[in-house]
């Protein structure tokens, strides 16, 4: 049997909170990321619950940075459950095996905690799959008279399974460094722990002449860090000058208030966490307004709390950056669950119409660059800036390469006047300019006073409803979306040729699985095209027309149930699109998504719906009849 | 007090002329009291940041020199959080109604108290919404009795108890009608250590024909110099049994600052926020 190194999937699941399911994808994240090898876990499964539901953390793991996180294939299953999972009180340390057994690989390997009984596996093994029952929290329990290592006995035997860090220099160098202020008995501890369960998987290989058909190897190590894109974003903020956050505790956004409190003092800057989704953004203005670069995160639910103040952010042309980790909505809809449904409420948020910009990163590296952008746009263009992850990038954690953060950010605060520079003119902060764009002074700046306000003003900021300074206002405002899309607008990235084949337009995070989608068609013989927007709204009508224009289909997948991209881009084009759509808050595969594009070439106004039980819709968008 | 001083408060503003409130409106009182107490004070426009709530009050935002900024209703104190915790150096204050504070921004009224950041807000207490023709407000029904209260019609806020109750540090009461007396309680609000509530009567002559200047004068009295303003029981009790006599107290009814972490203006400029290290962050994610 030939042995596969350095590329498999995995996945780890368990009880929320008693299994400790996280903790040991991220101390394995850490290792691998430590050996040189890459690993990515952002298809995280978890209940919005505390305590007792069915958590779970796919992690696919390569030598070379993989494309996405690919299938729901995995060649490794850990089940850490030793009982019942109180979600399924019918199913004692199953439950993991039940819900993912099927997604093993034949010849796949399944490592359970047998503690409380061996479960059947006889379908698993008719395919070939090797079975580790480990009684990891017996043993605990018993020899090692700490229940908490059981994790611990389960991760050593997991690396043992991937033959990987046999002398355990790299674990037991983490553990070091996480518990040696606690003592040396703690390290020590989980290192006889690790140890033990490595003895427990060879007595079964021994036993059984089980041989691993894959195994990891440690490469010469690069400069990377294993990171979420929470993370990355929080860090982006910093590095481009944000010294104000605020936040209001939201799932799939808290992580970003956590890092902002733990980072944000130690580089002068300030986080609040808000009373209310309201109190943080209005506390972010009042930042804005006395000169901080600012920045605020919520989710759909939260984001519609506050969208009264993004029409104020509008019409005062007080800059907030605003993160937008999406879950699935409505209402509050599937908590711990990705979807990406607030395209419309971001475009239409707000009465009225203001300047706004939407960005939506396509990657973990990108939740940084991208943000460096936001950062310089929220003091250019002094209007909502808003910045759209999902659950799954915005919590999932990758390897990043550090050169990544190597990037500097521009920092420029020209749109902020000091003193000398107004010395001895007339300075009005809504001055009607040919970008839109008016320079303003901060509260406390000798011989300049800011009359600002959300409602109509004229130039000096005080309140008018003249026809003539309204239009003239509305139109300056608006102005700023022309010195966008002129000055800073960034092009959808591209693979392929769009001309003559079918062209496959995504948005946001969905990028990598598109990638890895649009190289499966390739291979299967189409000549698929891939344009995926990060800079999503607005954008350059012209360009993206002719990007489109001799496509043979323009096929829009999205995670969410209406298209919502795809009505943005016939509104903006008046183009027709196909449509591939999945929300059942489960994300995307490639494979999947492959075979829904081969489904939606057949024929236009298709709409593939990923995961329903409903046919293949096609909307007959226009009467053939027609003139007749 | 030199007039010089008070004249560099009409500069950047609506002209007196164009002011629009109504002839007699309390908030004129307020206006003046705000300048002179500005002018005392010695605070120059360019440090002041006034956030003004929606409503014929915070309209003073424009009337008077200095910056300002005027958002949503209900909204103007979360906005002078954020200004003051970015830049400590300014003078801040919140100019609202009693419609804006205590009903739709009351959210903010009370976690702001508890936060405590050295900023004013200053009340015009009306009892009325005016701008909106006169609908009763949470502070309506001051000094009337009522044999039945509603869901619609229920009993009014005290936002000198709500304060107290809400850990502010600072509590005071002034009316229109007497403006020297006002200055001075605002004075004193600006030069606390910490978050100041002044609630101000300042009766509005088109609306609220219960709550009038006369009615006022017959009800107000000043609190006595031997109440102990830094208890908070003593400040209670003070209020309750002024009501009990039916009458308003102004004055100052408690002030007892607390310690606070000191905390510098934030980094603003290019040279503060560029060659940050990074490995602060990085280091934990290796």
């Amino acid at each position: 049997m030939s042995v596969r190194v350095n590329h498999l999937k995995l996945l780890v699941g368990g009880v929320q909170l008693r299994d400790g399911v996280t903790t040991v994808t991220e101390v394995l994240g850490k290792i691998l990321t430590r050996a040189g090898l890459s690993a990515i876990a952002q298809e995280k499964g978890y209940a919005s619950t505390i305590y007792g539901a069915h958590q779970f953390d796919p992690m696919m793991i390569t030598e070379e940075p993989a494309i996405s996180f690919g299938d729901a294939a995995y060649d490794i299953l850990v089940a850490l459950e030793y009982d019942s999972n109180p979600d399924a009180p019918e199913q004692p340390n199953r439950d993991t095996i039940l819900r993912h057994g099927g997604g093993v690989k034949p010849g796949g390997m399944l490592l359970y905690d047998s503690s409380t009984g061996v479960v059947p596996t006889d379908e698993l093994e008719a395919r070939g799959v090797q079975i580790f029952p480990i009684p990891a929290r017996k043993i605990a329990q018993g020899e090692m008279k700490r229940e908490v290592v059981k994790n611990t006995i389960m991760l050593g035997a997991l690396l043992r399974i991937l033959r990987f860090d046999d002398d355990l220099a790299y674990f037991g160098k983490l553990m070091e460094e996480r518990f040696a202020r606690r003592g040396r008995d703690l390290v020590d501890l989980n290192l006889t722990a690790a140890q033990r369960g490595r003895a427990a998987v060879d007595e079964i290989c021994a036993a059984k002449g089980y041989k691993s058909g894959v195994r990891l190897e440690a490469r010469p190590a690069k400069k990377a860090v294993y990171i979420s894109g929470n993370e990355c974003l929080g860090f982006g903020g910093i590095v481009g000058g944000v010294r104000f956050y605020a936040g209001y505790p939201i799932t799939p956004a808290s992580s970003i208030l956590e890092f902002m409190e733990r980072y944000l003092p130690k580089y002068g800057g300030r986080a609040l966490q808000g009373q209310n989704e309201r109190e943080s953004i209005r506390a972010a203005i009042g930042a804005s307004i006395a000169g901080a670069r600012t920045m605020i995160a919520s989710s759909g639910p939260g984001i519609s709390l506050k969208i009264e103040e993004i029409g104020v952010i509008g019409v005062t042309e007080q800059p907030v950056i605003i993160v937008d980790s999406q879950r699935a909505g409505p209402s509050t809809g599937m908590p711990t669950r990705p979807e990406q449904g607030d395209l419309n409420l971001l475009l239409g948020a707000g009465h009225g119409d203001i300047p706004r910009i939407i960005l939506a990163p396509a990657t973990t590296e990108e939740c940084f660059t991208v943000m460096l952008d936001a950062c310089e746009f929220h003091d250019k263009y002094q209007c909502p800036i808003f910045f759209m992850t999902d659950l799954n990038l915005s919590e999932g954690k990758k390897t990043v390469l550090e050169s990544v953060f190597d990037q500097k950010p521009k920092l420029d605060r020209s749109t902020l006047l000091k003193e000398e520079d107004i010395h001895g003119k007339e300075y009005r902060r809504y001055e009607i300019t040919d970008s839109g764009i008016s320079p303003r002074t901060l509260p406390g700046t000798p011989g300049a006073i800011s009359k600002t306000t959300g409602t109509e003003h004229d130039e000096s900021g005080f309140v008018t409803i003249h026809p003539v300074k309204r239009t003239q206002m509305m139109e300056k405002r608006m102005r700023k979306v022309e010195t966008y899309l002129r000055e800073d607008w960034k092009k959808p990235f591209q693979v392929g040729d769009t001309r003559g084949n079918p062209v496959i337009v995504g948005w946001g995070n969905t990028r990598p699985v598109l990638e890895e989608a649009r190289e499966m068609l390739v291979q299967r013989g189409v000549k698929a095209a891939l344009v995926h927007f990060s800079y999503i709204y607005p954008f350059e009508k012209a360009y993206v027309s002719k990007l489109f224009e001799d496509a043979s289909a323009v096929i829009v997948v999205e995670q969410n149930y209406s298209g919502q991209f795809a009505d943005l881009l016939q509104r903006e084009l008046l183009i027709s699109t196909r449509r591939i759509v999945k929300y059942n808050g489960v994300p995307m595969h490639p494979t999947e998504v492959a075979d829904a594009v081969l489904e939606a070439m057949k024929r236009e106004g298709t709409i593939v719906r990923i995961g329903s039980t409903q046919p293949i819709k096609v909307e007959v968008l226009r009467n053939e009849h027609e003139g007749d | 007090m030199s007039t010089k001083g008070i004249k560099l408060w009409d500069e950047n503003a609506v002209p007196r002329h164009q002011i629009q409130w109504c002839p007699g409106c309390g908030d004129f009182a307020v206006l003046a009291g705000l300048k002179q107490a500005l002018t005392e004070l010695e605070i120059m426009p360019h440090e002041l940041m006034m956030c003004g709530g929606i409503g014929c009050s915070g309209q003073i935002r424009n009337y008077l020199n200095g910056n300002a900024f005027h958002g949503t209703h209900g909204g103007a104190l979360a906005y002078a959080l954020g200004v003051k915790m970015t830049n400590p150096e300014l003078k801040v204050i919140t100019l609202a109604g009693d419609g804006d504070t205590l009903a739709i921004g009351v959210e903010n009224f009370v976690h702001v108290c508890r936060r405590d950041p050295d900023m004013v807000l200053l009340i015009m207490n009306n009892g009325v919404y005016g701008l909106t023709k006169g609908q009763s407000s949470p502070t309506g029904g001051l000094g009337q009795t009522f044999e039945t209260f509603s869901e619609e019609k229920p009993p009014m806020v005290d936002p000198l108890l709500l304060a107290l109750a809400s850990e502010a540090t600072f509590v005071a009461q002034s009316f229109s009608g007497d403006v020297k007396h006002g200055t001075k309680v605002l004075v004193e609000a600006f030069q606390h250590k910490g978050f100041s509530l002044v609630n101000d009567f300042s009766p509005c002559v088109t609306y609220n024909k219960f709550n009038t200047y006369e009615w006022f004068r017959e009800h107000v009295a000043y609190v006595p110099d031997d109440h102990d303003v830094t208890s908070v029981e003593a400040a209670q009790a003070l209020v309750r049994d002024f009501a009990r006599r039916g009458k308003v107290p102004l004055g100052v009814i408690y002030k007892n600052p607390r310690r606070h972490e000191p905390h510098n203006r934030l980094p603003i400029w290019t040279e503060q926020l560029e060659n940050v290290d990074r490995n602060v962050v990085l280091a934990s994610y290796r």
